[in-house]
């Protein structure tokens, strides 16, 4: 079977931006999560709410041919180890024994910052789509007037 | 009923079977830009796009009018080796040029596209004896 068929079907690029869709949309959920649980100070998991971020691992081929090498992206969600931030708030329920109170180490800035480059990412995904399916329109269009 | 010389000729013009020729190779330059930006993030990842040799390939067989070695082309995907990376994790793709990159071959694919269509329009209208 011809390799770019394969990883295609008729819209061509679709499966891969599809995939590339699939891990923005991931990843503006992390960031959500992140900011809606920026001032979390207790989990069921106890201790503070711990800052998510996707990976992205290292491209898979998507034709064993060897010829053509057009990869997708792999991704996974994984809990950034950056240590909590300790406020000084006594009285505070989840205070320690010090009046310090842990709280996620999540900067708002920055996660807006991955937010406008993950929607710029997604968008850009979405074209490839976009265009992909005008190409396959056009091609139909071959020998109609 | 045509001798099948005739017939052959109609569709063995070097334009056309150029046309052709490149309008598998936009679908695919398009493949290869879909990799590129779906692995915007990756590290180490390494643009694609039409292998080099292929252009090469088509434009000496256009200009020697060698209709069978066009005819037996296939265009192929290779690692962009003139592609330079800006950022720190290695990967060389650049989404604002890709985006043009994929404008631009859609339009060449427009206009492969029309030439083809066109080429079969003249032959029907041709057929038909009228315009």
């Amino acid at each position: 079977m011809n390799p770019t068929s394969s990883i295609s079907g008729l819209i061509p690029g679709a499966r891969l931006a599809g995939l590339a869709l699939t891990a923005e949309q991931t990843r503006i959920e992390v960031i959500g999560q992140n900011i809606a649980n920026a001032r979390t100070t207790r989990t069921s998991a106890g201790g503070p709410y711990q800052r998510q971020q996707v990976r992205f691992l290292d491209a898979i081929r998507m034709s064993q041919s060897g010829s053509n090498p057009v990869a997708a992206p792999g991704w996974q969600v994984v809990k950034d180890p950056r240590p909590p931030v300790m406020v000084h708030q006594e009285g505070h329920p989840d205070a320690d024994a010090t009046g310090m109170v842990a709280y996620p180490a999540i900067n708002i800035h920055e996660e807006m910052a991955d937010l406008m480059i993950a929607n710029r990412a997604y968008e850009a995904n979405l074209s490839v789509i976009r265009n992909g399916r005008a190409l396959a329109q056009q091609a139909l269009s071959i020998g109609r007037r | 009923m045509l001798p099948p010389a005739v017939m052959e000729t109609l569709f063995s013009e070097v334009n056309y079977t150029a046309s052709k020729r490149m309008m598998d190779a936009t679908v695919l330059r398009h493949q290869a830009i879909a990799s590129n930006l779906a692995n915007l993030e990756v590290g180490r990842y390494k643009r694609v796009d039409l292998s080099p040799n292929f252009k090469a390939a088509l434009r000496d067989a256009v200009r020697r009018s060698d209709h069978s070695g066009l005819d037996a082309m296939r265009p192929a995907i290779a690692e962009d080796a003139s592609a330079v990376s800006r950022r720190p994790d290695g990967n060389t793709v650049n989404l604002a040029s890709e985006l043009l990159a994929m404008q631009d071959n859609a339009l060449e694919n427009a206009v492969h596209t029309q030439l083809v269509s066109g080429r079969l329009a003249r032959l029907k209208s041709a057929i038909a004896g009228r315009a």
